[in-house]
């Protein structure tokens, strides 16, 4: 467990309070030049304190610049959270991109409907004109798009696009849905 | 029955050198004759398990995954959404008969379970 600097702050607020029973959270707040309701929700974990405020702070209360740095280290690998979130929002930004960048995805959602297709990805390479990677690339990305389903060795079921354009409209709409998902699943608190 | 690996995939931005590093290095051979165009890394050995590469996405690094063999792989994928993962890709049979979906673990780790034919 790391050490936490909301944490130090609490214990710099009690020591301050043994020495002196009327000392206020206000005061205290304007110590570290804040405000009391910031600093309540801090003190009770509700918020959490960026790094340049920990450094602030740290350097009224005159910390140490050794205990300073290990309290910022901490926060950063609390923020591993917040970290993974935006790793997958990049994934999911670049996703759209590639689903918008070429048209090897909605080639591949086509043949899949002739009479005459392959569930054979350097079949499918061929009618594509993209190399076999190019269509597993892109097979993967439409599998995990839920834009394609292939629920047995001949059943390829692809989405209801009837054009490029509405398979289009219809990817960035399953894009902008894992998004969402991802925002929703790793909400973190405030970040001051 | 138990749920053993039954194979490690090298998921690479760059399949042909990955291919040429490890068959160069430890003697693997690189077998991409099958539907999927998939290279199959056959190690030479009955000891172990045998792997495969697969092309990674522009943005994702390059890592190894595993495959965990399963009995059934939606009720796997349900245990295991139970349990915290995410579900990356559902379950998806492959064009020789394979079943599989991959998942994040918790941690973000991903991995696959898997029901050969």
């Amino acid at each position: 467990m790391h050490a936490r600097f909301s944490d130090r702050l609490q214990r710099e607020f009690q020591q301050r309070r043994a020495k002196n029973r009327r000392y206020s959270l206000r005061a205290f707040a304007a110590a570290l030049g804040t405000d009391h309701s910031t600093l309540s929700q801090v003190l009770r974990n509700r918020r959490r304190v960026s790094v340049i405020r920990i450094r602030a702070w740290a350097k009224r209360l005159q910390i140490d610049p050794e205990e300073t740095a290990a309290y910022v280290i901490a926060e950063q690998l609390i923020d591993d959270q917040a970290l993974r979130r935006d790793t997958e929002l990049r994934h999911w930004s670049a996703e759209a991109a590639a689903v918008l960048a070429g048209r090897t995805h909605w080639e591949i959602v086509r043949w899949s409907r002739t009479p005459e297709f392959r569930p054979d990805c350097r079949w499918i390479a061929e009618r594509t004109g993209a190399t076999t990677d190019e269509v597993n690339v892109a097979l993967a990305r439409l599998l995990r798009l839920g834009l394609l389903e292939i629920r047995g060795k001949d059943a390829w079921c692809a989405c209801p696009a009837e054009n490029e354009k509405e398979f289009r409209r219809l990817a960035l709409a399953r894009v902008r849905q894992r998004k969402s998902d991802a925002q929703s699943r790793t909400a973190i608190p405030n970040h001051l | 029955m138990p749920n053993p690996v039954l194979q490690f995939q090298i998921i690479s931005k760059d399949p042909d050198q990955a291919a040429a590093f490890y068959s160069s290095l430890f003697g693997w051979k690189i077998n991409s004759q099958n539907p999927l165009g998939y290279r199959r890394i056959e190690t030479g050995s009955a000891e172990g398990i045998q792997g495969g590469i697969w092309p990674a996405p522009p943005q994702a690094p390059t890592f190894a995954q595993l495959f965990i063999g399963v009995d059934d792989v939606r009720e796997a994928v349900a245990s295991a959404e139970k349990l915290g993962a995410k579900l990356l890709i559902p379950p998806t049979v492959l064009p020789e008969g394979d079943e599989m979906a991959v998942l994040h673990d918790p941690q973000g780790m991903p991995f696959a379970v898997w029901k050969r034919q």
